[in-house]
C-alpha cells in the first residue's frame, strides 16, 4: 500500500514536471533554442504567488485586497498575478535574447547569443527575487489547507490531484493549438524554415511571441501547483525542477511533446519511488542513470527524431 | 502602362561589389504568361527575391496593381496579391500535403480565425485545399508528409500551395527544372488552366521549348541587364539574346 502511494505520488509530481518539460521542449522544437530562463519563470511564479498568499508584499497589499476582496479569494489574486509576471518575463527574454537571434532572413546559425543571454536572464531573476525577499525557504499558507481525498486506502492530495488534471488538460490543449490551429500550423511552419514562413505570409515577429506566451503560462500553472503542493518556495526552486525536468525531456526526446509528457511522468514516478527506497540524498542518481541508459541505447531519446540540431525541426 | 500587373523601375541590386541586377525595367500585362529567361548567374533568382522581398531594393521602384511594394516587408506582400513558388522546392517537409497548402491561406485569415481548432473556417480551409488539390490532380496524397512524395509531386504541390493565397501575380522560379516529360506536361496543364482563372504568371525556365508552349512574352536577363522583352518566336532570332546563350546550347 505504502508503494502505491508512492507511485500515486509520483504521477502527481510528474504533472509539474511535465509542464516544465513541456515548456522547454517547445521552445526547443518550435524556435530551436533552449530557453535557460524557464526555470526562472517557474520560480518567479511560485514566489508572486507565495507573496499574494503570505504577506511578501508588504501590509499595505494585503490591506488593500483585504477590503476589496471576499476572504479566501485571494488564491485568485495570486493566481493571476503570477501568470501575469511569468508571462511579462517570458516575453521581456523573447525580446532580449531570441530575437537577436536571427539576423534578417539570415541562418539560425548563432545559437550562443541566445543561449548564453538567457542563462543571464535566469541570473538575473533568481537575485532580483533574493534581494526582494533572500534566499531563505518561505513557507506558503496554503489556500486548500490539507484537504485529501481516501480513494481505497490511499490518500490523494486534492491540489496534487488538480495539479495532475490540470496538466493534462493544459498539454492536450497545447497539442490542439499546434496541430489543428493556424497560428499553430504557422508556428510549426516556423519550426521548420522560418524564411520561407515570411514569405508564404507568415509574420514571423508577431507570432514568435506567443511560445513564449505559452512557455510563461505553463511555467506560471507548474510553479503555482508546486508551491501549493510543498508549500515551500525559495528562489532556487526552479532550478531544482528544471534539472529533473530536463531530464525527463531528454529521456522523452528533444522537441517532441508527447516524449517530454512521458519523460515527465517517468522521472516524477522514479523521484517519488527513489525517495521510497533510497532516501532523498540520492535521488538524483536513479532519474540521471536512466537517462544515461536511455542515451546510450537510443540516442534521440524515447520518442525523438533525429533532425534536431540541425537548425530544423 | 494602366494595364500593366507588375512593374520594375530601373530596379538594382549589388552584393557586395558585385552588381546582380543593373537598372533593370519592365512590365508584365494583366493576365499574361511571361517568362524570364537567361543564362546561369543572369540574375533570375535576384530578381524573384527582390519582388517577393527576401532582398531590399538598392535603387527603383517595384509596383503591383498600381500600388508601390519596394519597401513592404515580405510577409504583407502576400497580402497584395503576390505568390511564388521556389527554384529549390521549399515545402514543409514534415507537414503533410493538405497542411503544406493550407499553410499558402495564411496570408488570407483573420487574427481570431487563426486560434479556432474547429468550426466552420476550419472546415472551410481543409475542403478548399483538399479542392485544390484534387483540381491539379493531386488528390491521392492529402495525408502523406510531403519529404516522402516523388519530385515532380513536390514542385506541383508547390504550385497548388502558392494559389491558396489567391495571388493576382505568381513567380514561378524553374518550375519544370528536373522533372520528366510526363510530369512537364502536368505542370503545362495546370499552369494553363491556372492562367485560364485570370491569374498572371512570371516563370523562370530554361527549356526554350516550354517557353513558347507557355508563354506570350519573354523578358532575357543577361548580366544583371535586360536585353531583350518580346515574343518567344522573336527572342529566337535575336542577336544579342543569341549571343548570350553561346556555348550554352540553351537555345535550340
Ligand atoms: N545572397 C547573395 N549573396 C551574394 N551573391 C549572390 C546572392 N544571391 C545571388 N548572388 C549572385 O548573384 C548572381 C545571380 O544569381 P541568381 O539570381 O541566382 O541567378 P539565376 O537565378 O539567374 O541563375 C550570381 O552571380 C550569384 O552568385
Ligand atoms: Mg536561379
Amino acid at each position: 500500500m505504502l508503494l502505491m502511494q508512492q507511485i500515486v505520488n509520483g504521477i502527481m509530481l510528474g504533472g509539474v514536471y511535465v509542464m516544465v518539460a513541456v515548456a522547454f521542449t517547445l521552445t526547443i522544437g518550435m524556435l530551436n533554442f533552449l530557453n535557460f530562463t524557464i526555470p526562472a519563470l517557474f520560480m518567479v511564479a511560485a514566489m508572486v504567488f507565495w507573496a499574494t498568499m503570505s504577506g511578501g508584499f508588504g501590509e499595505g497589499f494585503d490591506s488593500l485586497f483585504g477590503s476589496v476582496l471576499p476572504v479566501g479569494m485571494q488564491w485568485v489574486v495570486g493566481v493571476l498575478l503570477a501568470l501575469i509576471a511569468a508571462t511579462l518575463c517570458s516575453l521581456l527574454i523573447e525580446r532580449f535574447t531570441y530575437r537577436y537571434m536571427k539576423t534578417r532572413y539570415g541562418d539560425a546559425t548563432e545559437h550562443a547569443i541566445p543561449l548564453v543571454s538567457s542563462l543571464g536572464f535566469l541570473i538575473i531573476f533568481e537575485h532580483i527575487v533574493i534581494m526582494i525577499w533572500g534566499t531563505d525557504p518561505m513557507s506558503l499558507n496554503s489556500p486548500f489547507g490539507a484537504a485529501t481525498w481516501r480513494v481505497g486506502g490511499l490518500l490523494i492530495g486534492v491540489p496534487q490531484l488538480i495539479s495532475l488534471v490540470l496538466s493534462i488538460a493544459i498539454v492536450a490543449a497545447l497539442h490542439l493549438l499546434l496541430k489543428r490551429t493556424k497560428t499553430g500550423r504557422a508556428l510549426r511552419s516556423i519550426a521548420e524554415n522560418p524564411d520561407t514562413a515570411l514569405l508564404l505570409g507568415v509574420d514571423v515577429q508577431r507570432i514568435v511571441p506567443v511560445v513564449y506566451v505559452v512557455t510563461g503560462l505553463l511555467c506560471a500553472i507548474a510553479g503555482i501547483l508546486f508551491a501549493i503542493n510543498y508549500r515551500t518556495v525559495g528562489p532556487y526552486i526552479g532550478e531544482q525542477v528544471a534539472t529533473i525536468a530536463i531530464a525527463g525531456m531528454v529521456l522523452g526526446g528533444l522537441g517532441n511533446i508527447w516524449g517530454a509528457i512521458v519523460g515527465g511522468l517517468i522521472v516524477g514516478l522514479l523521484e517519488a519511488l527513489a525517495t521510497y527506497w533510497f532516501g532523498a540524498d540520492i535521488v538524483k542518481v536513479p532519474i540521471w542513470g536512466l537517462l544515461l541508459l536511455v542515451l546510450v541505447i537510443k540516442p534521440t531519446g524515447l520518442f525523438g527524431q533525429s533532425a534536431i540540431g540541425k537548425g530544423k525541426f | 502602362m494602366s494595364q500593366s500587373l507588375l512593374e520594375l523601375q530601373s530596379v538594382s541590386k549589388s552584393f557586395g561589389g558585385l552588381r546582380v541586377i543593373n537598372d533593370v525595367s519592365f512590365a508584365v500585362e494583366k493576365g499574361s504568361r511571361t517568362a524570364l529567361i537567361g543564362p546561369n548567374g543572369a540574375g533570375k533568382t535576384t530578381l524573384f527575391n527582390l519582388i517577393s522581398g527576401v532582398y531590399d531594393l538598392d535603387a527603383g521602384s517595384i509596383s503591383i496593381d498600381g500600388m508601390d511594394i519596394s519597401h513592404m516587408p515580405a510577409h504583407k506582400r502576400c497580402r497584395f496579391g503576390l505568390s511564388r513558388s521556389f527554384q529549390n522546392i521549399r515545402l514543409m517537409p514534415h507537414l503533410s500535403t493538405v497542411e503544406n497548402v493550407m499553410l499558402g491561406q495564411h496570408s488570407r485569415s483573420s487574427l481570431p480565425g487563426q486560434l479556432f481548432p474547429i468550426g466552420i473556417g476550419r472546415n472551410r480551409s481543409v475542403r478548399e485545399a483538399e479542392d485544390a488539390l484534387q483540381s491539379a490532380g493531386l488528390n491521392t496524397y492529402p495525408g502523406q508528409i510531403v519529404a516522402d512524395l516523388p519530385y515532380g509531386v513536390q514542385k506541383r504541390i508547390e504550385v497548388v500551395r502558392a494559389l491558396m493565397a489567391k495571388p493576382k501575380l505568381l513567380l514561378l522560379d524553374e518550375p519544370a527544372a528536373g522533372l520528366n516529360a510526363t510530369e512537364t506536361d502536368a505542370l503545362l496543364d495546370l499552369l494553363t488552366q491556372i492562367s485560364a482563372t485570370g491569374v498572371t504568371l512570371l516563370v523562370v525556365e530554361h527549356d526554350m521549348h516550354f517557353v513558347s508552349r507557355l508563354c506570350q512574352d519573354v523578358v532575357v536577363l543577361n548580366f544583371g541587364e535586360k536585353i531583350f522583352h518580346g515574343t518567344p518566336q522573336s527572342a529566337q532570332q535575336e542577336p544579342a539574346v543569341l549571343e548570350a546563350y553561346l556555348g550554352t546550347d540553351h537555345v535550340a
